[in-house]
C-alpha cells in the first residue's frame, strides 16, 4: 500500500481524498495555489507545496510544478481527482515515467475513451448500442447532409474532441443543416483546436443515466449501479440521485453488464462511468465514457456502502477488488444537490467572502465542502461551495430529508443555488420521477 | 525552539482555557494538546502561513488571517528573492563547486544566484536587480515551493 498520496485537486474532492487516505494510514502532500493558502485541504493534509499564482494553468493544470511537488516530498502516488489534470493522459505518462503511481486508468485509456468518435466505435465493438450516427468523423457537407437525412431529424452535430457539454450543436430539421454543421466546425476548431466533427440522431426527451464502473489490474471489472443526472442547465449537473426512478433490477443489470463489457474491451483499470442517454422507450444508448471519479460519486456510495475512493486507491496499489458483483446490493435512495456560489436565478458566478455557514447535519445527511465561515471564494476556479447528499430508505423519504437540509443549510455573505434547489424539489414532475434533460426549461433554463 | 522554551509553553497553557495551541518557527512546527501529546516535526516552510495558530475551545473560528514569516526585519528598501517553480534549493551548480552566492557578495541584474532543481533539470535562478546580498535563507539541498523567499537582496 502506498505510503504516501500527493492530491493534484483542490476544494471539496481534495478533501475526500485526503479522508480517505487518512483512514487508511497513507500520509497526505496537499499543492495549492497561492489563492489557496489557507485551503482547508491544505490545513488537513500533513504536508503542501504551493506550487503557483492562482490561475490554474499556473497552478493546478502545471504538470513540472506538481511532478517536482511530488519528487521533493517522496509521493509515491498522485490522485487526480476531477477535472483540472483528471483526464490528461501526457500527465498519467508523465506520472508513470517518473515512478509515480498515478490513480486511474492508463494514458491509453483516457486517451482512447477522451476521443469522443473512437469512444463511440470502442462501445459498438464491445456491443453496446450507440446513438444512430455517422461512422466516425465526417468532414465534407454532402456526405454529412445525406447522413442527417438517413437517421431522420432532429439531429446532433458534435466536436470529436469535446466533452462537458461543449462543442455542440442540435438541428431540428434539414432547412437549418447545412449552416449548422460549418458553424458546429468552426466551433470545434476554436474551442479544441480540432475541427472533427460527428453527427448522432438526437432525443428529444432524454434521461441521462450513467453506470458506475471499477476494475482491477487483474482485469476484473464490476458494475455498481447507475446515476441518474437528469436536472441539468447547460449541460452541467445540477441535482443527481441513485437509483433511477425507471431503472429496474433487469435494466440496471443489462446496462451494469454493458458497461463492463466496454471496460473489458479496453482493458480499463481503476474507477470510471459509462454515460447513456435513455429514450421515452426506456432504450439506452452509449454516449461517452469519464475516466475519472465523478463529482456525484457519494450517491453511489450511499445506496451500496462501498467507498469509491478508498477503492481507486486500493486498486492502483494492485489490490484485487474488495468485492464481488454479487457482494454490491443497491440499497435505499440517494440524491445530490450541488450548491454553488452563483445566482440561483441568473447563474452567473459570485465570488465572495462567506459570513455565516453551517451545514446541515441529521439522520442521512452528508455534506462534502471545503467552505467555513470567513472562507473567501476565489474567483479562479470553479463555484462550487459544497455537495449535499441525503440517504433515506425511499425516493419520497430522501426528498423530504433533502428538502429539510436545504432549509438548514445556512450560507450568508454569498448568493447560492439553494433556492433554486428548493424549488426543484417541490416540483410535481421531479417527485414522481418524471424528469428528462429538458426539465430545467420550464424554469426558464435552456438545456442547451 | 528548545525544550524550555517547549516547558514554558505547556506551563502557559496550564492557566488558560486553550485546549490547543500549534506554533511554527524557523521550519520547525510544535502543536500541544491539553490532554493529548506533543507532537514535534519539521516541516516544509510555509510562504503563507501564519507564526502561530490558536484553536480557539468553544466557539467555531475562522482560521487566520495570513501573516508574513518570522524573518529579520527587512528595510522597506530590500526586495526579496522567491522561488519561480518548486523544486530543490542548491547554492552552487554542484557539490563540488564553491557557492554562487554569500551574504554581503555584490550581484548584476541577471547573475546566477542558485539553483533550483526540478524533475532533474537543473534550472539556474538568476537576480532580477543589482545590489548586495543581505540574507540567505534557505539551506543547501532543502525542498522549496513556488514563492518561497530564497534570499533578500539590498538594491543598488
Amino acid at each position: 500500500m502506498f505510503k504516501k498520496i500527493l492530491i493534484a485537486n483542490r476544494g471539496e474532492i481534495a478533501l475526500r481524498i485526503i479522508r480517505a487516505c487518512k483512514e487508511m494510514g497513507i500520509k497526505t502532500v496537499a499543492v495549492h495555489s497561492t489563492a489557496d493558502a489557507n485551503s482547508l485541504h491544505v490545513r488537513f493534509a500533513d504536508q503542501s507545496v504551493c506550487i503557483g499564482p492562482a490561475k490554474s494553468a499556473d497552478s493546478y493544470l502545471n504538470v513540472p510544478s506538481i511532478i517536482s511537488a511530488a519528487e521533493i516530498t517522496d509521493t509515491e502516488a498522485i490522485h487526480p481527482g476531477y477535472g483540472f489534470l483528471a483526464e490528461n493522459a501526457s500527465f498519467a505518462e508523465v506520472c508513470n515515467s517518473t515512478g509515480i503511481r498515478f490513480i486511474g486508468p492508463s494514458p491509453d485509456s483516457i486517451k482512447l475513451m477522451g476521443d469522443k468518435a473512437k469512444a463511440r466505435e470502442t462501445a459498438q465493438k464491445a456491443g453496446v448500442p450507440v446513438l444512430p450516427g455517422s461512422d466516425g468523423v465526417v468532414t465534407e457537407e454532402s456526405s454529412a447532409i445525406e447522413i442527417a437525412r438517413n437517421l431522420g431529424f432532429p439531429v446532433i452535430v458534435k466536436a470529436a474532441a469535446g466533452g462537458g457539454g461543449k462543442g455542440m450543436r442540435v438541428v431540428m430539421s434539414e432547412a437549418d443543416f447545412a449552416n449548422a454543421f460549418v458553424m458546429a466546425q468552426a466551433e470545434a476548431l476554436a474551442a479544441f483546436s480540432n475541427a472533427d466533427v460527428y453527427i448522432e440522431k438526437y432525443i428529444l426527451q432524454p434521461r441521462h443515466i450513467e453506470i458506475q464502473i471499477m476494475a482491477d489490474e487483474k482485469g476484473h471489472a464490476v458494475y455498481l449501479g447507475e446515476r441518474e443526472c437528469s436536472i441539468q442547465r447547460r449541460h452541467q449537473k445540477l441535482i443527481e440521485e441513485a437509483p433511477s426512478v425507471i431503472v429496474d433490477a433487469g435494466l440496471r443489470r443489462e446496462m451494469g453488464e454493458m458497461a463492463v463489457s466496454i471496460a473489458k474491451t479496453v482493458r480499463y483499470r481503476n474507477a470510471g462511468t459509462i454515460e447513456f442517454l435513455m429514450d421515452e422507450n426506456n432504450k439506452f444508448y452509449f454516449m461517452e465514457m469519464n475516466t475519472r471519479i465523478q463529482v456525484e460519486h457519494p450517491v453511489t456510495e450511499m445506496v451500496t456502502r462501498i467507498d469509491l475512493v478508498k477503492e481507486q486507491i486500493r486498486v492502483a496499489a494492485g489490490m484485487p477488488l474488495s468485492f464481488t458483483q454479487d457482494q454490491i446490493r443497491v440499497e435505499g435512495h440517494s440524491i445530490e444537490c450541488r450548491i454553488n456560489a452563483e445566482d440561483p436565478e441568473k447563474f452567473t458566478p459570485c465570488p465572495g467572502t462567506i459570513t455565516a455557514f453551517n451545514p446541515p447535519g441529521g439522520l442521512g445527511v452528508r455534506v462534502e465542502t471545503a467552505a467555513y465561515t470567513q472562507y473567501v471564494i476565489p474567483p479562479y476556479y470553479d463555484s462550487m461551495i459544497a455537495k449535499l447528499i441525503v440517504y433515506a430508505a425511499t425516493r419520497d423519504e430522501a426528498i423530504m430529508r433533502m428538502q429539510r437540509a436545504l432549509d438548514e443549510f445556512i450560507i450568508e455573505g454569498v448568493k447560492t443555488t439553494i433556492p433554486m434547489h428548493k424549488v426543484i424539489l417541490s416540483d410535481p414532475d421531479f417527485q414522481k420521477g418524471d424528469i428528462s434533460t429538458k426539465f430545467m426549461e420550464r424554469y426558464g433554463n435552456p438545456s442547451k | 525552539m528548545n525544550l524550555k522554551e517547549i516547558k514554558e509553553l505547556i506551563e502557559m497553557l496550564k492557566g488558560t482555557d486553550i485546549s490547543e495551541l500549534e506554533i511554527e518557527r524557523s521550519g520547525v512546527k510544535v502543536r500541544l494538546r491539553k490532554g493529548g501529546d506533543v507532537t514535534f516535526h519539521p516541516v516544509m516552510p510555509r510562504m503563507e502561513y501564519p507564526p502561530a495558530a490558536i484553536v480557539a475551545p468553544a466557539v467555531t473560528e475562522a482560521p487566520p488571517t495570513p501573516a508574513e514569516k518570522p524573518v529579520e526585519p527587512m528595510k522597506t528598501n530590500q526586495i526579496k528573492v522567491t522561488a519561480p517553480i518548486v523544486g530543490t534549493f542548491y547554492r552552487a551548480s554542484s557539490p563540488d563547486k564553491p557557492p554562487y552566492v554569500e551574504v554581503g557578495d555584490t550581484v548584476k541584474k541577471g547573475q546566477v544566484l542558485c539553483i533550483i532543481e526540478a524533475m532533474k533539470l537543473m534550472n539556474e535562478i538568476e537576480s532580477e536587480t543589482s545590489g548586495k546580498i543581505v540574507q540567505i535563507l534557505m539551506e543547501n539541498g532543502q525542498p522549496v515551493e513556488y514563492g518561497q523567499p530564497l534570499f533578500t537582496i539590498e538594491p543598488m
